[in-house]
Order: structure tokens, then C-alpha cells, then sequence
């Protein structure tokens, strides 16, 4: 049987609106993935260390507050350190446009912001991504 | 935390016989009523070709569009059509009755928005406190004169702004106060006599009052004269917002300490807005936001009942907080409801025929929740609808997102038009000119009945659990937001439900709009202004200040009554920060760690 897509979704910071986190989180479980959601107020320490632990196929960051850039930076900062740099990271929350760039240039694949479709998420990462499931 | 008083007992309220009125609904209209259906309907359901007589030139369609309508909550199937005989058993008095008149059915004035000014308030605040300043000093000069506090998170959860847990969030949401330095600066050159100002700080409830206070003591103005309004409504935090600190128990303990010494000492005060704004927004039902909100007022008033705050000292002070969403015609019946509710609730609960206890303010932030990121100019048009069911529910204040809030902070030009809406609408559109417009449309008040019959059995339901708190603790009410949620979402997704711009009419390329852009440096210059701060302050008196919260708080922790408001005034005083206050109080109170409930 193939392994099942381990999924971290992650509430960085001190943002407490999880709509987003727990809908998406629900989505992807009820696509067949496994879904370790951390809850909100997660250091950038936390995450990855979560990831690690939990050896998940890819990390999902939901961000409202708009310290979504320092946050990318910091986690992807740490996965390197911590040598998962190669764990996909994925995004979501309010996001500027313009920040989106920003945000691919340090290695974030992909940035979901409202209204998106859940099943367009699940697309993406079971088709867009080198995930153990579809490899 | 809070010490168990014997409440007082509740009288067992039995309904009162009820006499149906028979004049709305005379067997001619019965008749009358078949005949309809006989004639002109049966002949447009007809098959076949459209009969000329119904023909119209673009949009007309032979059948209805859907096989059933339900409302925006989807509780709650919409029939074609409705007549007096969907008021059957609708009492125009006792039901519907009079403005200013149990069950406040039609309002809580006789006199409506006759006699009433619409208020330009908005709810603003970013990066440094001097961007802030300049922003309010802005929106004063355009008339405004009710100032509410947004705080950046770390502020909201009793952080200073050097905290690790703070770092990329100072000023990010709202303005930084670590100390009160930090406040005489955002309100510099700002009349505070003759503005009325508060915040939204929950947890932080007795350090917002305390920061008010102090504010007020160095403006040289007597606090007990100010307008100031504090939310101080922990439970919103655990369900909604997610800016909880100690567990929910200590936390409804310490807005009761506020409550307590508002309404002794602060007259001008409003001591708490209870709200359901966020618990719509994370997916309740109306019905649910009606039974959610009466519950949770409940278990306020019984907290301050054990402060000895008798429901006629506090009630007339507090609002129901809550938010107007997309179905216009459910929202217009949902305010309606929830004050025909509280009203029959309150007067069994608290055994009280005093109007004061059984009038329901009603302040409402309208639906942030439905403002989509896509093409944002439409959300001038969805916020409108929500302004204008708030005004025809005959509710007490509104306040509203800005357009572009899905995207980012608001601008001035955006927070400027979300403000200036209301006013539109009241004195170009002149909807208030008689009170409580709706009342008597057979559409809205069979609404108005549904939902106080279902607000009530959702109110049941959390008080056969053990009441609000233990609703909460139980992750009663977050399985419900998140099952409600999951169902819109999949609604949308579905095409089921149809959300312009996002899952229809969507736009190839979008038009870009102006977006505010943030202050990148306000974090830097925050923590050098707070570390002036503790440098050079009265080291003695901060200690001694925080001791004495310390001695409060734990007597609390062990059961025992007390008061931190007047502890926290002289701690804010002294120049004590923010994070040193909260780092105390968690050290004895603890956090509280929130179920994961997906």
C-alpha cells in the first residue's frame, strides 16, 4: 500500500484565525492525506521541529497577520539548518500580490489566498509537487 | 478561580396562555389565497411555452431556478411566497408588539433613527504609534470622533515587543503599546473630552482599562467623564480571534473585575461588548449566533452577579456584538429575533420584568468574513447590504471593514468610505425615516419566528451542557463553527452556493487596486522606545507596583474575591510594561492550550 502524504499545517505567530488552517487541514484528510495540524501561536523553532519529528512530505504555513515574509524566512531558514530544506513549504492567508514573488524567491512553491479552492489545493500538491504518493 | 456563590433561585417561568389574534387572517384571505394558486400561479407553472402575459424581454425563465430555496444559513427553506396566513398564531402584540416595548421585537426606541446621529467610528490603528496618531488625526479632522484601538497582536496577547513570540508581529494588526508612554503618544494632540475611544483588548481587559485610566489621569481629564468603551470579552477569544491567555474560567473572572470597577467608578464607561462577530464569522448559523450570543450573556451576568453586580446595573451598559451577513432578509429578521429572545430568556432567567435588563443593545461589525480578495471594489456593494440590513434590524451602532481589508490594512481613502456608508445610506436613501420598517412584512416576521424558535433551542442546548464556559471547554461551540464552516465551504466549491467573482463571473486578469503599504521599521523603533522605557523609569515603584499585582492575582488563584483593575492602574502608572504584567499573571493564572478540533 502506498504510504499516505504527511502533511504539516502550521499557525505561525501570535494570528488566531484558523478558519483557513482547519478547512484546508479537513480538505487535504479528506483527500487521503494525513494531516498534523499544530494550532496557532508556533514559533518558527516549533514548525520545524514539528516537521522533523513528525517526517512530514510537506509543510503548509497559514498566515493572516501579515508577518508572513519574516515567517517564510525563518522557517526556511531553520529547514536548512535542520537539513529538510527539500520538504516543499506551501502558504496560505492574506497575502499581498506583490508579496507573492517574494515569497517564491525564497523557496515558498505555492501561496493560496482567500477564496481558493480546497480541491485545487489537493491538486497541486498531489500533481505539482514530488510527493511520495504520486512518485 | 471564581468563588461559587449560591446563585439566587430561579423562578420557574411558566409561558402565559397566549390569545391568538384572528383578525389578520380572515377566511376571505384564505380563499383569496386558493384562488391565487388556482389562477395566476397554476397558469405561470404551466407547461409548455411561457404565457405571453409573463413574458419579459432578457432574464425571464420558464421554471425556477432552483428546487428549493433556503436562507444564508441554510436552516431555514424560503417559500415562493408569503401571506398573513404564514402569521398564524403570530400575536401582534405580544409578538410583534411596540419600539421601546417588551419583547423589543421592533426595537429597543420608540423613537428609532428619528431621533439618533450616525456616529463616523472606525476601528484603525498600525505600526508605530506616531503612524497611528497621524491616521486618527486624519479621520478626526474628517469628522470622525469615536477612535477604536486596533492593537497589534503581541499588545492583544500580553506581550512586550522584544518577546520572541513577537518577533515579525509589532504593529503588524494594530499599534504596539507596551507602556503608557506608548498610549499618550498614539492619542498626542487628540481632544480626548471630546472623542469616544476604546479597544477590542479581551484578555488584556483590566490592563486596557488601566491604560485608559492613566491616559485620561495625564491628559488632565477626570477618567470617571471620559467615553470609553473595552470589549472585555475573553470567550470571543476562545472561539473566534484566538487571542486567549489563562484559561477561560480566570479569564471571564478578570472581565468581571473590569465590569466591576466600571461600574462603580466609571460612569461614562461601557464595561463589555459581548460578541459573536468572530464565532459567525468562524461558521455558526444565525440561529446559532442568536442561542451562542443569549448564552454567553447569561454567563457574564452571572459573573458579575458574583462581583454583586445586579443584572440593572450592568445589562443596560454591555451590547450584544454581532455581524451582518450576506442574506439580507435573514439579518433583518436575525436582530429582530435576537432581542425578541433575550427579552423572554432574561426576564425567566433573572426573574426581572425591568426593561433596562430586557432591551438588548445591538452593535454590530458588518461581514468581513464574505469581503472577498477577488475583484475588492465588489465589497462596497456586499458591506452596503450589510449596513442596510443593520439599519432596517434597527440595531444601536455599526461599523464596518474596509474594502480592501481581505488584501491588507486599509487605507485612509477605504476606511474613510467604510465609515461614511452608513450615513449614506440613513441620509441619502432616507431608510430610518419611520421605526422598524420591516415590521408586519410576512416575509421577515415568520424569519423573526424561526429564528427565535431555533435561537432558543441552540440556547437550550448550550445551558443543558452546563452554560456557556462549559460549552466552550467541552469544544461544543468550536466542532459546531468548524462543521458550519466545512458545509459553506463545500456549498462554494459546489457552485451550490454562488459567491461573485470567486466562483462566478470570475475575471481572467484582476484590476489592481492601491493597497496600504506598512511602516517596515515601527518593530526597531518599538523595542528601542520600550527599552528607554524601562531604563528610565521609577525601578522601585514599577517592582513594588507589580508585586502588588502578583499579591492580588495569586489570593485570586486560591480562590478568594478581589479586584486587579485598581493594581493594574498604578502598575500602568509606574511604567510597568504590558509583557511584564501578562508574564506574571500567566506565571500564577497558566495558559491555556486550546483543543484541536478540525
Amino acid at each position: 500500500m502506498a504510504k499516505k502524504v504527511r502533511v504539516l499545517m502550521a499557525k505561525p505567530g501570535l494570528d488566531g484565525h484558523e478558519t483557513g488552517a482547519k478547512l484546508v487541514s479537513r480538505a487535504l484528510r479528506d483527500a487521503g492525506m494525513e494531516v498534523i495540524y499544530t494550532g496557532p501561536r508556533q514559533t518558527p523553532e516549533m514548525i520545524v521541529q514539528a516537521a522533523v519529528q513528525e517526517d512530514v512530505d510537506i509543510i503548509g504555513l497559514s498566515i493572516l497577520s501579515g508577518a508572513h515574509k519574516e515567517f517564510a524566512s525563518r522557517v526556511i531558514g531553520l529547514m536548512e539548518e535542520k537539513g529538510i530544506a527539500d520538504t516543499p513549504v506551501v502558504m496560505g492567508g492574506i497575502i499581498p500580490q506583490e508579496d507573492i514573488p517574494v515569497l517564491k524567491g525564497m523557496g515558498v512553491k505555492a501561496v493560496f489566498g482567500p477564496g481558493t479552492n480546497t480541491e485545487d489545493i489537493v491538486d497541486f500538491l498531489q500533481k505539482k509537487l514530488d510527493l511520495p504518493a504520486s512518485r | 478561580m471564581v468563588r461559587k456563590i449560591k446563585s439566587k433561585p430561579v423562578k420557574k417561568f411558566t409561558k402565559p396562555a397566549r390569545k391568538t389574534s384572528t383578525k389578520s387572517f380572515r377566511p376571505e384571505f384564505a380563499e383569496a389565497y386558493k384562488a391565487w394558486e388556482k389562477g395566476p400561479l397554476r397558469e405561470r407553472l404551466a407547461p409548455g411555452e411561457i404565457k405571453p402575459r409573463f413574458r419579459c424581454y432578457s432574464g425571464g425563465l420558464k421554471e425556477e431556478t432552483k428546487q428549493e430555496f433556503r436562507t444564508g444559513g441554510g436552516e431555514i427553506v424560503v417559500k415562493r411566497l408569503y401571506t398573513p396566513l404564514d402569521l398564524e398564531g403570530t400575536d401582534p402584540v405580544q409578538d410583534i408588539g411596540f419600539p421601546g416595548q417588551f419583547p423589543f421585537t421592533r426595537g429597543r426606541d420608540p423613537l428609532g433613527y428619528r431621533a439618533f446621529r450616525w456616529p463616523l467610528s472606525f476601528y484603525s490603528g498600525y505600526g508605530s504609534s506616531e503612524s497611528a496618531n497621524e491616521r486618527y488625526r486624519a479621520l478626526y479632522a474628517a469628522g470622525s470622533n469615536h477612535i477604536i484601538l486596533a492593537l497589534d497582536l503581541p499588545t492583544q496577547n500580553g506581550y512586550d515587543s522584544d518577546h520572541p513570540m513577537a518577533r515579525g508581529e509589532v504593529g503588524k494588526v494594530g499599534v504596539a503599546l507596551c507602556t503608557i508612554p506608548d498610549m499618550e503618544r498614539v492619542f498626542n494632540g487628540l481632544p480626548l473630552d471630546r472623542i469616544h475611544t476604546g479597544t477590542v483588548g479581551n484578555c488584556i481587559g483590566p490592563w486596557a482599562l488601566a491604560m485608559f485610566h492613566t491616559l485620561g489621569e495625564r491628559f488632565e481629564l477626570d477618567p470617571a467623564k471620559m467615553r470609553v468603551w473595552i470589549q472585555n470579552d475573553p470567550i470571543k477569544e476562545y472561539t473566534g480571534r484566538g487571542t486567549y491567555i489563562f484559561p477561560p474560567r480566570v479569564a471571564v473572572d478578570l472581565a468581571s473585575d473590569v465590569v466591576e470597577y466600571i461600574r462603580k467608578y466609571l460612569p461614562g464607561w461601557e464595561p463589555q461588548y459581548n460578541c459573536t462577530t468572530t464565532m459567525r464569522w468562524g461558521g455558526c448559523t444565525p440561529s446559532q449566533e442568536i442561542g451562542f450570543g443569549v448564552a454567553n450573556l447569561v454567563a457574564y451576568i452571572e459573573a458579575a452577579q458574583k462581583k454583586g453586580i445586579p443584572p440593572e446595573d450592568f445589562v443596560p451598559w454591555i451590547n450584544l456584538h454581532m455581524t451582518a451577513d450576506n442574506d439580507f432578509f435573514e439579518e433583518v429578521a436575525k436582530f429582530r429575533a435576537v432581542r425578541r429572545l433575550w427579552a423572554r430568556v432574561a426576564r425567566e432567567r433573572f426573574n426581572t420584568d425591568d426593561p433596562q435588563v430586557l432591551a438588548l443593545r445591538l452593535t454590530i461589525f458588518t461581514g468581513g468574513h464574505r469581503l472577498t480578495a477577488q475583484e475588492p471594489l465588489n465589497n462596497i456593494v456586499r458591506t452596503t447590504m450589510h449596513v442596510l440590513a443593520s439599519i432596517l434590524g434597527g440595531v444601536e451602532s455599526i461599523s464596518t471593514p474596509a474594502h480592501d481589508e481581505a488584501l491588507a490594512l486599509p487605507t485612509f481613502e477605504s476606511t474613510r468610505l467604510s465609515q461614511i456608508t452608513k450615513s449614506i445610506l440613513h441620509d441619502e436613501s432616507l431608510v430610518g425615516q419611520t421605526v422598524d420598517p420591516m415590521g408586519g412584512s410576512y416575509f421577515v416576521e415568520s424569519l423573526t419566528n424561526q429564528l427565535e424558535e431555533r435561537g432558543r433551542q441552540v440556547y437550550e442546548q448550550v445551558e443543558k451542557q452546563g452554560g456557556a464556559l462549559a460549552a466552550l471547554e467541552k469544544g461544543f461551540y468550536l466542532r459546531e463553527m468548524a462543521e458550519g464552516m466545512y458545509r459553506y465551504q463545500k456549498e462554494v466549491e459546489s457552485g451550490q452556493r454562488s459567491i461573485i467573482a470567486v466562483n462566478k463571473y470570475v475575471l481572467e486578469k484582476e484590476v489592481p487596486i492601491k493597497l496600504f503599504e506598512g511602516d517596515a521599521e515601527a518593530e526597531r523603533r518599538q523595542i528601542e522606545r520600550l527599552n528607554k522605557v524601562r531604563r528610565e523609569r521609577d525601578q522601585s515603584r514599577a517592582q513594588k507596583s507589580l508585586a502588588e499585582i502578583r499579591r492580588i492575582a495569586e489570593s485570586k488563584a486560591t480562590g478568594r474575591n478581589g479586584n486587579i483593575v485598581p493594581a493594574m492602574i498604578e502598575a500602568v502608572n509606574a511604567h510597568a510594561t504590558v509583557g511584564e504584567i501578562f508574564g506574571l499573571l500567566r506565571e500564577i493564572f497558566g495558559e491555556y492550550k486550546p483543543p484541536t478540533i478540525i
